[in-house]
């Protein structure tokens, strides 16, 4: 009660000021419209799977298969903006995913055993058939007014300024170290009120997030979170804090800053319950080659603690280290190819996953890509945990 | 008659001296007419920055081996020298913008949704780099110096060396051909700081707008691999009052 009176009075001060410092200068278009449509077909190979299978049909053995996914995707956005003051966005995606390769015929279940078929079914049922999704990555209405802007609806935010791992970025997306970039676009906003207020270098935001449409799984709560950005001698710093409603209080601080002609540093603190760190660095070569280095260490609680780790584990230590190129233009007719390698490490466990993206560009809306992922170490390790040996992914992306 | 004498021979040693002294002068001074090169280069500037706050739309199309292989969009929109907007609008890039205050540049991507800080030396990627879309107020970024004069084509021209004086100059060095008549930039050559010349430019089309010759085409000759050119057309050049929240790192509802 108290935060919605406190966003209405922000807008009442908001508007009345705006309305004050207008002037006669030419200014933007009555109205803007912007629009996108990606439309992807993604083919992953995930090889030697060994689907993981619940208690109740654990005295299965898993076989060694290799699944096959198919993923349609089309994802339409568009923006709309009246006067430069009133804006309207949206962007969804609707999915569809087909598998071949595993079924329960593969697996030895006796006759009588109904319950073990019936869990094995329903364990199945996410890797068998086809399934259609949609998602509303984000839809939102905003309101400009002097130096506030509003908005309200589900938006995608991110604070975090780390490049694979975010402990500060307590609204953002789950970040999944192996696919950062959300290759798919497949990452959803949050739903929420914010308020943000910029004047000169001074940058403060308000947020109220609300966890009642995400589904229990997520493990989201309500959430308040203020943000203050200042530019200050090229340090991008921001420092955060918030609470989730029926959980823990936190408080954030980063900072970007370039040093010299190739160097970027970037780092983040984050403090809930105790602290985590994250250091990062980027160093471009005049020939366009950049390299990313991560070194990550989040505390073994609830909130940060990845589902394949141990809660007697302790402190995690994770790295990454990151190279990419894009345009090979040195070399005649690879003038239109991306490529990137990284590796993402848990220093504690020693496992690791390999990642390898190649892209090619064809004309000004087709392109093609290749994304392979290679899990390393023991079953039970961080990244060894995942189900299968090598993930390879294939496909055509168009763009309107 | 030797008093005569003295005063002659007197007269003569002043004289010769004199010539000699002047001689020595002019060999040693300044070329004569040599232009002012800082303020030629602010008035070459306005042929691109007609406004202290403007927007425009830019269309740069690659040629590869003489065949056009790819073509981009962009908005620009720019206030005072140290603030460029750019918004990317072809279809491979839509979603994309970038932001340069002063010496820092930012970039958005749709799928990392967030301003990612770009080095000095990433701005030099792409055939036309994101610094000559986006940062044109040379008078701001380097200092000029005057070399000599020299026709380019039936054109008499000023040739100015720029030297980069702050860290968010695209290139480190440049060589700066500007029409004689009325500073209109008319060839260009950049340098990295190794000394490598990178880029060649033309100025080719001039037109008014408003009252105010803007440049609209201008091509850009990849001097590395000789056979890359790409072609950068202005349009839709309109003063825009623009507000300053436009400019800030941390936003990302824009378009």
């Amino acid at each position: 009660m108290r935060l919605a009176t406190t966003f209405s009075a922000l807008l009442f001060f908001a508007t009345s000021t705006a309305v004050a410092a207008q002037d006669d200068q030419p200014a933007a278009p009555h109205h803007d419209f912007r629009y996108t449509l990606s439309t992807i077909d993604d083919a992953t190979f995930l090889s030697s799977l060994s689907p993981t299978l619940p208690a109740s049909a654990g005295s299965l053995k898993a076989p060694s298969v290799t699944l096959f996914q198919n993923q349609l995707l089309i994802e339409p956005s568009f923006t709309f903006r009246y006067r430069s003051r009133w804006s309207l966005a949206s962007s969804v995606a609707g999915v569809a995913d087909s598998f071949r390769g595993l079924s329960a015929a593969e697996f030895e279940i006796s006759p009588g055993n109904a319950a073990a078929s019936a869990a094995l079914n329903a364990a199945l049922d996410p890797y068998t058939g086809t399934h259609m999704k949609f998602r509303v990555k984000e839809a939102y209405a905003g309101l400009s007014a002097g130096d506030f802007d509003f908005m309200v609806g589900r938006r995608i935010v991110r604070w975090g300024t780390g490049y694979a791992f975010s402990p500060a970025g307590v609204l953002d997306p789950p970040r999944d170290p192996t696919n950062p970039t959300d290759r798919l676009n497949l990452n959803q906003g949050r739903d929420m009120v914010k308020a943000d207020y910029v004047h000169g270098p001074h940058a403060l935001s308000l947020v109220w997030s609300s966890a009642a449409l995400t589904p229990a799984k997520a493990n989201l709560h309500d959430t308040t979170a203020f943000r203050y950005n200042i530019l200050v001698h090229g340090f991008d710093t921001s420092l955060i804090a918030g609470d989730d409603r029926g959980g823990d209080a936190f408080g954030g601080l980063t900072f970007t800053r370039v040093f010299g002609q190739a160097w970027e540093l970037h780092s983040e603190a984050a403090w809930r319950e105790q602290c985590a760190v994250l250091i990062g660095a980027k160093y471009t070569t005049s020939t366009g080659v950049s390299f990313v280095g991560e070194f990550y260490t989040p505390p073994n609680t609830a909130y940060y603690r990845d589902s394949s780790i141990s809660p007697l584990a302790g402190r995690q230590h994770y790295g990454l280290f990151y190279v990419s190129k894009s345009r090979l233009r040195e070399l005649p007719g690879w003038k239109q190819w991306d490529l990137s390698a990284s590796v993402v490490t848990n220093f504690d466990d020693q496992s690791y996953t390999g990642i390898f993206d190649a892209t090619r560009r064809f004309g000004n809306h087709f392109s093609s890509y290749l994304h392979l992922e290679v899990p390393q170490s023991g079953k039970t390790s961080d990244y060894g945990s995942a189900p299968y040996s090598a993930s390879t992914s294939v496909g055509v992306r168009f763009q309107l | 008659m030797s008093k005569i004498n003295f005063v002659l021979h007197t007269f003569l040693a002043l004289f010769v001296l004199g010539f000699l002294l002047t001689c020595t002068l002019i060999s040693h001074a300044a070329t004569p007419g040599a232009p002012d090169a800082e303020a030629l280069l602010k008035r070459s500037d306005a042929y691109r920055n007609g406004w202290t706050s403007f927007v425009l739309h830019v269309k740069i199309t690659h040629y590869e081996s003489g065949k056009q292989d790819e073509e981009k969009l962009y908005e620009v929109s720019q206030k005072g020298t140290e603030k460029s907007y750019v918004e990317f609008l072809s279809p491979r890039e839509k979603g994309q913008h970038m932001l340069m205050l002063a010496d820092d540049m930012w970039i958005y991507l749709p799928d990392t949704s967030r301003p990612i800080r770009i080095t000095p030396l990433e701005r030099l990627n792409g055939d036309a780099s994101n610094g000559d879309v986006a940062h044109t107020n040379y008078a701001v970024d380097y200092s000029p110096v005057y070399l000599r004069t020299e026709k380019v084509g039936a054109d008499s021209c000023y040739v100015l060396e720029l030297a980069a004086k702050r860290k968010g100059a695209t290139y480190q060095r440049i060589l700066y051909w500007l029409r004689v008549e009325d500073a209109r930039p008319m060839r260009a050559e950049y340098y990295l700081t190794s000394g490598k010349h990178i880029k060649s430019a033309t100025f080719d089309e001039y037109a008014s707008v408003g009252g105010k010759l803007q440049l609209r085409r201008w091509t850009l000759y990849d001097e590395i691999r000789h056979n890359s050119r790409s072609v950068l057309e202005y349009s839709g050049i309109a003063p825009r009052n623009l507000p300053d929240k436009l400019f800030y790192q941390g936003r990302t509802d824009r378009f």
